[in-house]
């Protein structure tokens, strides 16, 4: 397990750049996640870390050692891919054996360590199997087992579950985070899923157009947004388009045309006062509060414990609200509200690439 | 319904066009009489007796396996060699090298054997096992680059990754991952090369001399001077072999 290190790493294809010049660190042990939609980048940064991939610039450090000139097999580390890229002509063995054999360890060390990362994966029992046997879940433990059973200093993963189902996605997802709580391996995780992102990782980072735009825990993130596509992509939000007022002590005001109060709220970076900025308001605090805006409740979503309401304001302005289903029972009209602490002021995400 | 009834009628007629004169030749191998004729009066396996019995047929039997057998050897070797290296290749590269390695193919046979007999006779080659070896692989070389190519085409390439991450080398990784997987096509290509060395013809009377003779040229020879029933039986044999081989890459094919 090692610290990984990309210094101005970028990556042109002809005239397009896939990667702009980017710097990021993962610490030993933690699990980053690469998230964003697709052409964003964390594939081409994903392939750069394993090798598969030459940067057209900057280096790539792994524990001290500059490894941006190594050739895939010489560094130690464990891919699963997308469609899990197992072996179809070998067993389970054989599959998770291969980077053991490859390091011409003894016959009773691969058989110990295969023995030992199949039971770790659920697999007991399993050595002998053909792979198309499997089912999809299997196949992708398999996949895991055999990045990890060569005890790589890095664990990369190119969205994993996507060829799974939502309830088994669920299920890997905890496999996943508790075998990486077991036992901390430096992991570097690319999905277009924020609930995958959410659930599994130390810390995010959102990609856009081959840049990070934003990196921090999954509550960092959520909570406070770098901007618009930040806030749009991590989760569900509303955002009032409108003119910075003032901006003052990490704080902002907001002009949103129709309302007769400007919003006010956290400030993110990036803000300019006269500029055109949105408010984020995230569904859970929009709430029903006596003496506040009048709204019509339009469409309710039944979500379970929750409801999600359209709440449609005299300004034209419509509002989605996520709270307990008893807050708007039997209503059409109804006054609602929000915490100040709830309200960020997020600089637009800018459309260029 | 009638319909169906003429279709199967036609596809009939047109199964015992293609295959019937060649079943025919089976029958007339088991005559007892000194010429062809169907079907035969008397049955007998005297001509099979004198086939193998005979030195100048058992020996261009013999001489026939032996070039099919170097020749697919060299195509298998240097085919799927041919075909990494296509596939490896970009797109003008790839379509340059397709048709170079076609070309014999679609050659008239003629015109190659000419050009080849030229080139055999500039170098002392011609009536040797060297010539008619090189010969057949120009032909035989072809079907395993295109088997081949077809099953690296199918070749997941993440595999390879996957391999080369798990710390394999490129040797490794192919005699490893992309061997066993294009094990069918080099099959494939390896039965083809053999069946066209075997029944190769044109080129072979070209190249072909008094001590070194393959059996299709012997049957061809034979028919111009007597047309006996021992000619049946090497053609017979001949059929015996294609269906082996046949189906010896069915079997290996299933796998």
């Amino acid at each position: 397990m090692s610290t990984v290190q990309f210094a101005g790493i970028s990556k042109s294809f002809g005239p397009v750049h896939a990667l702009h010049p980017t710097d990021l660190e993962i610490p030993q042990g933690q699990f980053l996640t690469l998230l964003g939609p697709s052409g964003s980048g964390k594939t081409t940064l994903l392939n750069i870390c394993a090798g598969y991939l030459a940067p057209s610039a900057g280096r790539v450090v792994v524990g001290g050692r500059d490894i941006t000139s190594l050739p895939p097999r010489q560094r130690n580390m464990g891919m699963v891919f997308q469609n899990y890229a197992l072996f179809p002509h070998m067993t389970v063995g054989e599959n998770v054996a291969y980077g053991l054999t490859v390091r011409k360890l003894s016959r009773d060390e691969i058989a110990r360590r295969v023995a030992e990362v199949l039971r770790m994966t659920q697999l007991e029992g399993y050595g002998e199997r053909a792979i198309r046997e499997l089912s999809g879940g299997q196949q992708q433990r398999v996949a895991l087992a055999r990045a990890i059973v060569i005890q790589p200093d890095i664990l990369l993963m190119d969205e994993p579950l996507g060829a799974l189902d939502r309830q088994l996605r669920k299920e890997v997802q905890f496999e996943i985070r508790s075998l990486h709580k077991a036992r901390p391996r430096t992991t570097l995780y690319v999905t277009h899923d924020q609930e995958e992102a959410l659930v599994m990782s130390d810390r995010i980072a959102v990609m856009r157009a081959g840049r990070v735009v934003q990196l921090g825990s999954g509550a960092d993130i959520y909570e406070q947004p770098a901007d618009t596509f930040v806030a749009r992509f991590l989760g569900e939000s509303n955002l009032l388009e409108g003119t910075v007022r003032t901006l003052a002590d990490g704080r902002a005001t907001l002009d949103v045309p129709g309302f007769s109060r400007s919003l006010e709220g956290r400030a993110a970076g990036g803000l300019r006062a006269g500029a055109k900025a949105s408010a984020l308001l995230r569904p859970e605090s929009v709430r029903a509060q006596t003496g506040g805006l009048q709204a019509r409740v339009g469409e309710r979503v039944y979500l379970g414990e929750l409801i999600a309401v359209k709440l449609t304001l005299d300004s034209g302005h419509e509002l989605w609200s996520r709270r307990h289903a008893a807050e708007w029972s039997g209503r059409d009209v109804v006054e609602i509200g929000w915490d100040a602490s709830a309200v960020s002021i997020l600089p637009d995400a800018s459309v260029q690439s | 319904m009638t319909g169906r009834v003429l279709l199967n009628a036609f596809v009939a007629l047109v199964a015992a066009f293609l295959v019937l004169p060649i079943l025919a030749i089976v029958p007339a191998a088991f005559s007892a009489q000194s010429f062809i004729r169907l079907p035969p009066d008397t049955w007998s396996v005297r001509w099979w007796h004198t086939f193998f019995a005979d030195a100048s047929w058992r020996v261009t039997l013999l001489a026939s396996l032996e070039v099919a057998a170097l020749t697919t050897s060299i195509s298998i070797v240097a085919g799927t060699a041919a075909a990494l290296g296509i596939a490896r290749s970009g797109p003008r590269a790839r379509a340059f090298f397709t048709a170079l390695f076609l070309g014999p193919v679609v050659t008239p046979a003629i015109v190659l054997a000419v050009a080849l007999y030229s080139m055999a006779r500039a170098t002392g080659l011609v009536g040797t096992m060297t010539a008619l070896v090189l010969a057949h692989t120009t032909l035989a070389l072809p079907f395993v680059v295109l088997n081949v190519g077809v099953s690296l085409d199918g070749l997941d390439r993440r595999l390879l990754l996957a391999a080369a991450g798990l710390g394999a080398d490129d040797f490794r990784i192919f005699r490893t991952v992309t061997l066993p997987l294009i094990a069918p096509g080099v099959v494939g290509g390896a039965v083809f090369a053999f069946v066209t060395s075997f029944d190769e013809v044109v080129l072979s009377i070209f190249l072909a001399g008094p001590t070194v003779k393959t059996l299709p040229v012997r049957i061809w020879e034979e028919i111009r001077l007597a047309y006996t029933p021992v000619v049946a039986v090497g053609a017979t044999v001949m059929l015996l072999l294609a269906l082996g081989a046949a189906s010896v890459s069915r079997v290996l094919s299933r796998k």
